[in-house]
């Protein structure tokens, strides 16, 4: 979590620059017709601000001072009959600008998102999940809040202020250009401030995120903190952090609260210069009383959207700088993508054949060099060696998740970036080391390998995956909800589900990828059996991990280093007494070791 | 365990501030910084009768100063006094901001502190079957709630009823009649804004939800790229998206459409009170009951009677949901503090290591024991080996010793003494732990080192803990040694390298009675060989609780003993148990079993 806040503070110092606005007002553009209507809309709002006051100083001066009941009346009936109007757009404004903040918001989601559907593994591995979040979350509401409240805010504090101008200058243009001088000073000190609580706000934010995590350390680690009596110490770490957080916190606060009474103070010098000369000219005539009312209500009224320029500003930067973060992610260009002559078939079916492959992440740290290896259609290959040497990296190339630097990948004899992507994908069923399930039910999760699949087709898979059983005993059987990315089952439940999920999807190639640990011999066995059927007649990619994967396949191939140390069918490989025999041999005594279980059976079986 | 404030004034205890009474119970949270809070009311009202006073200073100026051809000196008093109004307002209204900063931020950093310190006292008990994601919302998001509580409501609520209180009285001065008409609206604009932000926190809240609900399907379809990927399903979690994504965009209509319709009525409500009270108002200045400055100050005034009202229900609102959070706070505080401290016996140069169980049972929960009459009994320095299947009661046995729970039944003796004798403090001082899958903090390396140690520690120190742990030379490949950051945001360590991390934390910490539980499972042959060196120097002199998986690492024992069911089916020597018949025996002809297996495979190839 607190990374997670820490990637959405990411550096507001961008500049504002020509072509981001530009294609902000791009993306606006479609919606100028709510755009006007809301413009329209505060407008009128503030020009009627402007004028109830106006008309406030009209029935001091014509109705009450000149005693002339009628027309104080007839002002009462204008402003009451503008205060309705002003409702109505009132009403107009709010609806609108919300609105459509919601519309470019679900908008800005809708196209990143479908974007990032599009993007490579390789944009995956470089940016964290959390990165990518806060630009789909914060950053399009951000970016939203500019295009709507951002242009409302400026349009109604400009309008406020040139129509307080405006009528000041009809009611005494000398004392109005006494108030006009304190606007420069007004925005200036706004801004100062303004930069000062932003500052702080940041250390706040920052020291938030750090106070959750230690809470989080703490108590995740409890037993260790007890065991070694550390919580004196721990507190005293604890209490610095929530010090720093007080004293930016509280200084934050109280410059906010500095402000608006900062910016009081010049409009009161303001007033006073109004009420000095004001009184005088009531003298010989020059001024009224309803004038000098006016004018100390429009000094009070322009504050407001002076000092709020500066928020909007500081705000408006922080929107631009989100906008250049999300145009930076739906610019990016997949890595993997169809080529333009890409043809579709109908079948993958077909001799694998890896020819001099090279592959790697990051240049200069090659994964795979030459790389070459060939497989029969239908032939289970067994990819053993240690972590780092390359597995994964095969099974990523056969998905086409990454495409070979250099050499060639060919299916059925022809390389495979002829092919259509999806037509690729779509025939590949996977399960993961850590299997991935999605919120929702396990008929849902299951049904994710072919999405038109009847009820009795899905239990089937499950059937065929040794999932059934399992599912049975559950509450809710097939209609259980997961939980969160489907973290109320265990891994070898999961384990189950996603074999069923690609039992389902009928795949003509299928990886797995053998947890090394956490699940139960029952559900380990369960597992295998289910792996057996799904194997059968397939081309299939295992990184195993279990001696029975191992020996069952048609081909064991130990990876390392980048290429291939041993290649071999069991037997073959164990007479060499190179690396595969090495491993085999620890992997045997292990798990004989963990499947001889004293306690719960009084004689060992096989 | 007290909390002094750091104020350095009188000590102050937060589970004090435990009340049934919820109000009580906020009251009492702000035990020593009422002054600060009171002081803050105090200038708001200030700030407030400066305001009205302001209004009255005008309608004087009006009625006596203006047009009646008085001299310059009036003129200017009057100005000058307008000027010193409204500084006097501005200067209270910093102050009973700056005030109010002060108490809330000072409340919730001694909260924080006061929960963070209670929570790493709680019993295992209850951190057993509390949820982490939970206690940490709590600590967090409600200690936040609690704070606008009283940095914004509590302040919002105070500040509306003063205007009120102040504005009304000075209208009833000028006139009761005036005074009277004009807040027969206020009840009806409180109700309705009370009956607005009420509906509006809900579609708030569900808003929110929905929000909750994008970003898990956003997260998931992040995370399970390679899922997706392979099953070709991007345009199945387009739509998944694209439909959680209107809905949201719904509950964002739903809320716009209500502020919408809030915003104008209530507008109208106010502006339809000020205009009948302004037509009442110039009709008894035209017909001179009232004078003309006080129809100017009532014009003012009106106005801050009126619009604050409209906030009040939002601050009703939001106080109630700082109420909720102050109880779930406060069930955090109720729960009871492990005692640390309490005990009689302090042996100055710590323990021998002699340990004695007696006839001790243990259950988690009443009627289902997990330990059943353990008796066995060593001689310091021994090692003590426990072997078992899961949830035979090996883990409960040694989760005794530190007093992390305590023995339902019989007696457990140390050096002789009853365990519950020596206080918990001093136990875990005198004992280590070394755990299967270690938890380390996401601090640097020798700050996990040193993580037992309140004194100041050398780095030649710290180099041969590491040493001994055989750690030293992989930290030595680490970009920054020592001051490597472990987790996320440095090295991300193997198992077998947290495991000798932690034994270098526990080398260094020195105690007399070591707890292992040993698994070297997982690791490959060459690090085991090295873990086991480490584990040799670090049991050397000390007691030791091995917890087994195998039987390599415990032949060497002075003492095995067998569990099943939470009773000892067999306890001896390696050699005594190897002649018994019995489980021991068998699984250590599994050892032997698997070798002549593993020849016969060979035979075959």
């Amino acid at each position: 979590m607190s990374d997670y806040e820490e990637l959405e503070e990411e550096e507001y110092k961008t500049q504002i620059t020509g072509k981001t606005l530009f294609r902000i007002a791009a993306m606006i553009k479609p919606h100028w017709k709510w755009v006007a209507g809301f413009l329209g809309a505060i407008a009128f709002v503030s020009v009627i601000d402007s004028f109830v006051t106006y008309l406030g100083k009209r029935i001091i001066d014509e109705g009450i001072a000149a005693r002339n009941a009628d027309q104080v009346v007839h002002l009462l009936t204008i402003n009451a009959g503008i205060t309705l109007f002003q409702a109505i757009m009132v009403f107009f404004f709010i609806y609108l600008v919300a609105i459509l903040g919601e519309k470019v918001r679900f908008d800005l989601r809708k196209m990143m998102f479908n974007h990032l559907q599009d993007l490579s593994l390789s944009y995956y591995s470089r940016k964290p999940v959390g990165w990518i979040m806060a630009r789909v979350t914060s950053d399009s509401d951000r970016v939203a809040d500019l295009m709507t409240w951002g242009v409302l805010d400026t349009t109604w504090a400009v309008i406020n202020i040139i129509t307080a101008i405006f009528f000041m200058i009809s009611i005494n243009w000398q004392m109005a250009l006494v108030v006009v001088a304190t606007i420069p000073v007004l925005v200036f000190i706004s801004i100062k401030f303004r930069k000062r609580i932003l500052l702080e706000y940041r250390t706040v934010r920052k020291m938030n995120s750090k106070i959750t995590g230690s809470f989080n350390e703490n108590i995740t680690g409890v037993r260790v903190v007890k065991a070694l009596n550390r919580e004196e110490e721990n507190l005293r770490e604890f209490s610095q952090l929530t010090d720093q957080m007080y004293r930016s916190s509280y200084k934050a606060a109280w410059i906010s609260a500095l402000l608006l009474p900062t910016v009081q103070m010049v409009s009161a010098i303001a007033l006073t210069v109004v009420i000095l000369s004001g009184g005088k000219q009531v003298e010989f005539g020059g001024m009224t009383i309803g004038g000098i009312q006016a004018f100390i209500s429009y000094i009070t009224f322009m504050m407001w959207p002076v000092q709020d320029m500066a928020r909007i500003y500081a705000e408006m930067q922080h929107a631009v700088a989100s906008a250049e973060r999300i145009f930076g992610l739906v610019d990016t260009v997949p890595e993997v993508q169809n080529r333009p002559d890409a043809i579709g078939i109908q079948s993958i079916k077909g001799d694998i054949v890896f020819e001099n492959v090279d592959f790697y992440y990051e240049p200069e740290k090659p994964v795979l060099t030459h790389f070459s290896l060939s497989i029969k259609q239908g032939e289970t290959i067994a990819l053993v060696g240690p972590t780092g040497g390359g597995k994964t990296t095969i099974v990523n190339l056969v998905c086409r998740f990454y495409e070979p630097k250099n050499g060639r990948i060919t299916i059925g004899g022809q390389d495979y970036l002829n092919f259509k992507l999806e037509d690729i994908q779509s025939r590949v069923g996977i399960v993961l080391q850590t299997p991935h399930l999605f919120s929702g039910t396990i008929r849902e999760n299951i049904r994710y390998g072919r999405l038109n699949a009847t009820d009795e087709e899905v239990e089937q898979a499950a059937h065929i995956a040794g999932a059934h059983d399992f599912i049975l005993t559950l509450d809710k059987g097939y209609d259980q909800n997961v939980g969160e990315s489907g973290n109320l089952l265990s891994v070898g439940q999961k384990q189950l589900i996603s074999l069923a999920r690609a039992v389902l999807s009928d795949p003509e190639i299928f990886i797995m990828d053998e947890a090394t640990s956490s699940v139960d011999t029952l559900t380990e066995s369960l597992i295998q059996k289910g792996m057996e059927t799904i194997m059968k007649g397939r081309t299939s990619f295992v990184i195993a991990h279990r001696l029975s994967t191992i020996r069952r396949a048609d081909k064991i191939v130990v990876v390392d280093d980048g290429g291939i140390a041993e290649i071999g069918t069991h037997n073959e490989l164990l007479r060499k007494r190179g690396q595969y025999y090495q491993l085999y041999t620890r992997q045997f005594r292990q798990e004989k070791e963990d499947s001889y279980d004293p306690f719960a059976v009084p004689e060992p079986v096989r | 365990m007290a909390v002094t404030s750091t104020t350095g004034k009188t000590p102050f205890s937060i589970q004090q501030a435990v009340s049934k009474n919820r109000l009580m119970g906020l009251w009492r949270m702000m035990t020593g910084y009422r002054w600060y809070y009171l002081a803050a009311v105090f200038f708001l009202a200030v700030a407030a009768l400066s305001k009205t006073e302001f209004y009255l200073v005008m309608r004087d100026f009006v009625d006596n100063v203006l047009g009646k051809a008085r001299f310059d000196n009036t003129l200017v008093i009057y100005a000058l006094g307008l000027f010193a109004l409204a500084v006097t307002e501005g200067l209270a209204s910093f102050m009973s901001g700056r005030l109010a900063a002060k108490t809330s931020e000072s409340i919730t950093r001694r909260l924080r502190n006061a929960l963070f310190d209670h929570i790493q006292h709680l019993t295992f008990a209850y951190h057993a079957e509390t949820q982490t994601g939970d206690l940490i919302q709590r600590s967090t998001s409600d200690v936040d709630a609690l704070r606008r509580f009283y940095s914004d409501q509590a302040i919002a609520a105070a500040r509306i009823t003063l205007l009120f209180i102040i504005n009304f009285s000075a209208m009833l001065t000028l006139s009761p009649k005036l005074a009277l008409s004009s807040i027969v609206v206020v009840p009806i604009i409180v109700a309705v804004s009370a009956f607005f932000f009420k509906r509006v926190s809900k579609a708030y809240e569900a808003f929110q939800e929905q929000e909750a609900v994008l970003s898990t399907t956003l997260q998931e379809n992040l995370t399970g790229v390679r899922v997706v990927k392979a099953f070709a399903r991007q345009d199945f979690e387009r739509s998944k998206f694209d439909s959680d994504n209107k809905k949201k965009y719904e509950r964002g209509v739903n809320l716009a459409m209500m502020h919408s319709l809030f915003w104008p009525i209530s507008d109208v409500i106010c502006g339809a009170q000020i205009i009948i009270g302004l037509f009442v108002a110039s009709s008894m200045t035209i017909s001179g009951e009232i004078t003309l400055g006080t129809y100017l100050a009532y014009s003012a005034l009106i106005v801050w009677i009126i619009f604050p009202m409209r906030n009040l229900g939002r601050v009703i609102v939001q106080m109630s949901t700082g109420l909720v959070s102050y109880n779930r706070v406060a069930e955090i505080l109720r729960q009871p503090q492990e005692d640390m401290d309490s005990g009689e016996i302090y042996p100055e140069n710590g323990l021998k290591g002699e340990v004695v169980f007696d006839q001790v049972s243990f259950e988690y929960e009443p009627g289902n024991p997990v330990l059943n009459n353990v008796s066995f009994s060593c001689q310091p320095g021994q090692v003590i080996a426990l072997l078992g299947s899961t949830g035979s009661g090996k883990t409960s046995l040694v989760n005794l010793l530190p007093r992390f729970y305590d023995a339902t039944h019989g007696v457990i003796r140390l050096d002789g003494v009853d365990i519950k004798q020596y206080s918990r403090r001093f136990l875990r001082q005198q004992i280590g732990i070394v755990e299967q899958e270690p938890f380390l903090f996401s601090r640097s390396i020798r700050e996990n080192i040193t993580y037992g140690v309140t004194r100041n520690v050398t780095n030649e120190e710290v180099e041969s803990a590491a040493r001994a742990a055989a750690v030293h030379d992989v930290i030595q490949t680490f970009p920054d040694e020592y001051k490597t950051l472990v987790g996320e945001k440095g090295v991300t360590l193997s198992g077998g390298q947290k495991q000798r991390v932690a034994i270098a934390r526990t080398l260094l910490k020195n105690p007399r009675i070591l707890i292992l539980d040993d698994s070297t499972s997982s690791v490959d042959t060459e690090t085991e060989a090295e873990i086991r060196g480490a584990l040799d120097a670090l049991m050397k002199n000390r007691t030791t609780f091995i917890i087994a998986h195998r039987i390599q690492s415990i032949m060497t024992a002075d003492l095995i003993l067998v569990f099943d069911k939470g009773e000892i089916v067999q306890s001896g020597t390696h050699d005594t148990l190897v002649n018994q018949d019995g489980i021991y025996r068998r699984i250590y002809e599994i050892q032997t079993r698997i070798e002549s297996e593993l020849e016969e495979e060979m035979a075959c190839v």
